[in-house]
């Protein structure tokens, strides 16, 4: 089924994004687990474990800590891993009751005039209702809206 | 009985056809019969069957009882949840890119920084 979607290219969530700086930072950012435990996760979270072993087969794990200290651990394993150019992972999110999802990422970056392009798609593999519910519980630290982003990219 | 996660896994594969998200694309548009749905595919009546067989499995269809014109009906419910993860997950990268963003105006501004002082020494 995945591999039909993916053959397909069809992702179940494709978000595009223009960063102003070039490419080689971008990467090192998403790349080196000290840069990646810096941004990942929404504003006032932190990663008290960051790890990131960039190259196929490699495992990427990071626990994520709300404000509240609430930790949400997350596994990847790295598929695919072109320097500058491509990330593939798959992902799996356990948080205890049930709660879990698994993700297939594709992540691409592509450098203009000095730009960055990150194209992120996302393929849902396998999801237990609860994860939906867990989800949306989180919107209040995701309350940080598109225009505001949109505001900062602008400056 | 199946469990809620099965449910949704039944869900993502129904979902992840091509023609099956086609015939559900024409459902929205209303009721429909068998025959009006196979039209536009270039697929044997009993193949489109199929399809919705896996459609009414996944509960995003319901068919008439009438033996003779059982008109498809879309069901969005289970769409729904499918819809409520992606949201989150949308959500989560939004705020991590604006992040990623200011992470990265930061970097800058410090190598600059950095590189101004180099020149005065």
């Amino acid at each position: 089924m995945v591999d039909k979607a993916r053959k397909a290219n069809r992702a179940d969530m494709t978000i595009v994004r223009t960063f102003d700086a070039p490419r080689e930072l971008v990467w090192k950012a998403w790349t080196d687990p000290k840069r990646l435990a810096q941004w990942f996760g929404p504003k006032g979270f932190t990663n008290p474990v960051c790890e990131a072993d960039a190259r196929p087969s490699g495992v990427m794990r990071i626990t994520m800590q709300a404000p509240n200290g609430t930790q949400y651990p997350m596994t990847a394993i790295y598929a695919e891993v072109v320097p500058l150019e491509r990330l593939v992972w798959n992902t799996s999110v356990e948080q205890g009751g049930g709660v879990s999802f698994d993700i297939h990422q594709v992540t691409t970056f592509v450098e203009r005039d000095g730009k960055t392009e990150v194209t992120l798609q996302a393929f849902i593999t396998r999801a237990t209702p609860e994860a939906a519910g867990a989800l949306s519980g989180m919107e209040e630290g995701w309350s940080m809206s598109l225009d505001k982003l949109e505001a900062l990219l602008a400056r | 009985m199946a469990s809620s996660s099965d449910r949704l896994d039944t869900t993502l594969a129904a979902l992840a056809d091509p023609t099956r998200r086609a015939i559900l694309a024409r459902l929205a548009g209303g009721e429909t019969s068998v025959t009006e749905l196979a039209k536009p595919f270039s697929m044997s009546l009993p193949a489109v069957s199929k399809h919705l067989k896996v459609l009414e499995r996944a509960g995003l269809i319901a068919r008439g009882r009438s033996a003779q014109w059982r008109p498809c009906r879309l069901d969005a419910a289970p769409m729904r949840e499918v819809a409520e993860l992606i949201d989150g997950y949308r959500h989560f990268w939004d705020a991590s890119f604006e992040r990623l963003d200011d992470y990265l105006t930061e970097l800058q501004s410090k190598e600059k920084q950095r590189g101004r002082q180099g020149k005065k020494s």
